[in-house]
């Protein structure tokens, strides 16, 4: 119910054209990347999609932050342009609601663009490597788990938003909060289970190192966290307005 | 029977008053005029009968219900429109008032019954942001009646529109208790303006009820006060005068 009202109001906001630009970009790269660099990179021993997700995943990672945040910004400023969002909070029905159908659309978004980044992933994989052997619940499992990385960023990034007036706010939080945590070392354990860093992480290194139940876990409470805190913000913003 | 009742309404900004004790009764099935100068508090007080912001003390019943812990079942009573307009610039107005039947649950044609109730058929189709300002006020007018709500909350809502709209406006809240049996709180800076549409009136000054009563109510009181009464926006203005002036002995 509040999905469909959700999605109504983002109409002709450049929300579709920003998530399409996005996700054209992000698949782009590995194809460009390995048309390039092709022969250095079909020459390294091990999976091949655990080759091509090192080479490409920090960009792709990057790509889906920026959109998530493009995304949450444009949300939010339809709501506070005109005003909107005073219409909805005098009709019957809860704020919280409304975010949570904020979150599950961007949350969506991010899954789309996931999916088709693995997809490339795969295809580039057939094409280039002749040792590669389709695995569909690999496939799966790397989907699942950069979604899962990334969602803390999405929420954390809609609760900024919605506390934002200003559009331009937001965006610049969210672009000092990107740079911030991209040039934090990526190696250090605590440091990369932060939103905006934890995105960067991928499922192969994660296996590796044992800390993939670990990163599920916490980017589980980080998401749960944010909703949380959003909740108690909408409750105490009516004393201060 | 009063359906919105106030006992000490009060909202305070830091340490500037804005509400101050307000005790207002409000009839079942009338049309309510809430009046004062720029800053009397007539907006905070709306805003706090819809959860906008929350009382600083003192508290309110609508229709038997209390805040904050009605909050919901109170606003699916009441049709309102806050200071200016709030809409989806990015929608047409007829998909602006689509949003707000789905909320409120109501039937498809209850969107063309409100556009044409404000007159804005003729223009459904055009985006909101690209409305002028009466149009938007208009928009904002059939956000709140869509549906017929039993209360309806208008803060000046012929503010920005022609002389026939305002003319229209003003009989249409007029014609409401009757048509649709609802009750009407609306507030606008002219007694004039108050005099043409409600039953009873209410006046606030710096966050403080001056009066409260039918409009014969405040002829007699001014007459009893010595306030001239032939023509009542006189009358207002010396009210307004005079408490200000007693404001500025106390401080
Ligand atoms: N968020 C706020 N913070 C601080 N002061 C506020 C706030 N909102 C309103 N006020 C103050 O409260 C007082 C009452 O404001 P309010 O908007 O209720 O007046 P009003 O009667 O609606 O006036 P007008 O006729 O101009 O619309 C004003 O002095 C205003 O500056
Ligand atoms: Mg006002």
């Amino acid at each position: 119910m509040s999905l469909v009202i959700e999605s109504k109001k983002l109409k002709r906001t450049g929300y579709l054209a920003a998530f399409l630009a996005g996700g054209f970009l992000a698949a782009a790269f590995p194809v460009v990347y390995m048309m390039v660099k092709a022969d250095e990179v079909t020459m390294l021993s091990g999976n091949p999609i655990d080759i091509l997700m090192s080479a490409n995943w920090q960009i792709m990672a990057m790509l889906n932050i920026l959109v998530s945040i493009c995304g949450a910004c444009m949300m939010y400023y339809a709501e506070y342009a005109d005003n909107g969002i005073q219409k909805m909070s005098v009709l019957p029905i809860r704020q919280g609601n409304m975010f949570l159908g904020k979150f599950t659309i961007a949350a969506l978004v991010l899954s789309a663009m996931v999916v088709i980044e693995t997809a490339v992933l795969v295809g580039c994989g057939e094409y280039w490597f002749s040792n590669y052997r389709f695995d569909l619940a690999e496939v799966l499992k790397i989907a699942g788990f950069q979604i899962f990385v990334t969602l803390p960023t999405v929420m954390l990034m809609l609760v900024i938003a919605s506390a934002c007036r200003n559009m331009w706010v937001s965006l610049g939080i969210g672009v000092i909060l990107v740079f911030t945590l991209s040039i934090l070392p990526q190696d250090n354990a605590v440091l990369s289970l932060f939103p905006f860093a934890s995105p960067y992480q991928m499922l192969p290194a994660a296996i590796e190192s044992g800390r993939t139940v670990l990163f599920l876990v916490v980017c589980g409470i980080e998401t749960a966290l944010f909703g949380v805190a959003e909740v108690i913000y909408l409750k105490v913003q009516r004393c201060f307005e | 029977m009063n359906i919105i009742e106030t006992q000490n309404l009060t909202k305070i900004y830091g340490n500037f008053t804005a509400v101050s004790k307000l005790n207002l009764h409000i009839r079942k099935g009338s049309v309510y005029g809430f009046l004062g100068p720029n800053g009397a508090g007539k907006s905070t007080t709306m805003k706090m009968f819809l959860g906008l912001t929350n009382p600083t003390a003192g508290n309110f019943h609508i229709d038997g219900k209390t805040y904050p812990a009605n909050r919901v079942s109170i606003l699916k009573e009441i049709g309102s429109f806050i200071e200016s307009p709030a809409f989806y610039g990015n929608l047409t107005g007829e998909e602006n008032l689509d949003i707000i039947r789905k909320i409120l649950g109501l039937h498809k044609s209850c969107v063309d019954e409100a556009l044409q109730l404000v007159g804005l058929t003729e223009f459904r189709k055009r985006l909101a942001k690209k409305y002028s300002l009466g149009m938007k006020q208009r928009l904002g007018l059939a956000g709140a009646l869509i549906g017929k709500p039993p209360i309806l909350i208008l803060d000046e809502p012929t503010n920005g529109l022609d002389p026939v709209g305002i003319h229209e406006i003003r009989t249409l809240i007029r014609s409401l208790p009757q048509r649709y049996d609802c009750t009407v709180l609306v507030s606008s800076h002219l007694l004039s303006e108050v005099e043409l549409m409600a039953d009873d009136i209410g006046i606030l000054n710096h966050g403080r009820l001056l009066f409260e009563g039918t409009l014969d109510d405040l002829k007699k009181s001014a007459q009893a006060a010595g306030f001239p009464t032939d023509n009542l926006e006189d009358t207002f203005l010396a009210m307004i005068d005079e408490d200000n002036h007693k404001r500025g002995s106390a401080i």
